[in-house]
């Protein structure tokens, strides 16, 4: 593993099973899977298989396209009873199995436009368990935070919107 | 890779508390200049800074019909990042979730040896 510099890894809400942090401009997930290596590459480059655990609970998603090399394009339908489909699509950048994949992860945000970026998918062997990272080059310490941010602000605002459409209701 | 779009300008026009102050009193209503500097011990050209920055990642806007052209929030695209930032950690902590299950059953499936793992590259679609 290499290692930069020395940015400071802030943890950013991290779970019984997944390590979340922010280190400089990157926003990374870290969990351990209980499975050999190949297998978790497979998982993420096998259509079929992607299509049983990739997204939320209760969302199914149909892999449209994967060309699996640099400068391939890949295009996921993310499929939910309660919502439209979405579609996360990009670009591979980087394909080394069965450790690294390196993509541009792009979604469409209504009246905002095409959102996302660079992330990178990293599988490290670690005695037949498989460390996952999937991190997030967000570019700035300063995105991460506002990034962060906004759930609270915009939590916030939707309760105020509701205090609002009560006493509104007299 | 530089990315310059909407998202990171919503984002660092957020990363800063005094604008997510003005930001949570704008969501009570439109306000002036003046009011929105009184809370902080800034100068109003300092407020009017941040209020720019607020402007530019379209979190807020000035209204017309007044003459002291009082700001007021545009909370629709805040919703939307907060509804994605939200998404998106709900998105990757439910995949790894549902990648443990479906490793820990092929595992279970394979020691099991119920089976025909090695009879070429069958994938059993169920």
């Amino acid at each position: 593993m290499e290692t930069t510099m020395t940015a400071t890894r802030i943890d950013r809400g991290s779970t019984e099973t997944t390590t979340i942090y922010s280190e400089g401009g990157d926003l990374v997930y870290e969990r351990t899977f209980d499975a050999p290596r190949e297998m978790v590459w497979k998982a993420h480059t096998d259509p079929e298989v992607i299509g049983r655990w990739w997204g939320p609970h209760g969302t199914t998603t149909k892999v449209a396209e994967m060309d699996l090399r640099p400068g391939g394009a890949w295009r996921y339908v993310s499929s939910a009873p309660d919502r439209d489909d979405i579609e996360f699509y990009g670009e591979y950048l980087e394909i080394v199995p069965p450790e690294r994949i390196k993509w541009t992860f792009m979604f469409d945000v209504e009246g905002v436009g095409p959102q996302g970026g660079p992330e990178t998918l990293t599988l490290d062997d670690i005695g037949g368990k498989t460390l996952m990272r999937a991190v997030s080059h967000m570019g700035s310490a300063e995105v991460i935070e506002g990034a962060l941010a906004t759930g609270m602000v915009g939590g916030a605002i939707e309760t105020w919107d509701r205090l609002e459409a009560l006493l509104a209701q007299g | 890779m530089q990315q310059p779009d909407p998202l990171s300008a919503t984002f660092a026009a957020l990363a800063d508390p005094t604008r997510r102050a003005i930001l949570a009193r704008l969501a009570l209503g439109e306000a002036s200049v003046t009011e929105l500097a009184e809370p902080f011990h800034i100068s109003q050209p300092a407020i009017s800074k941040h209020l720019k920055v607020l402007e530019r990642a379209g979190l807020i806007e000035q209204s017309r019909h007044a003459q002291w052209r009082p700001r007021r929030l545009r909370a629709g695209p805040l919703r939307d990042v907060a509804h994605w930032v939200g998404q998106y950690r709900r998105h990757w902590e439910e995949s790894f979730e549902r990648l443990d299950a479906y490793l820990r059953d092929v595992q279970e499936r394979q020691e099991q040896g119920n089976g025909d793992d090695h009879d070429g590259d069958t994938d059993r679609p169920r």
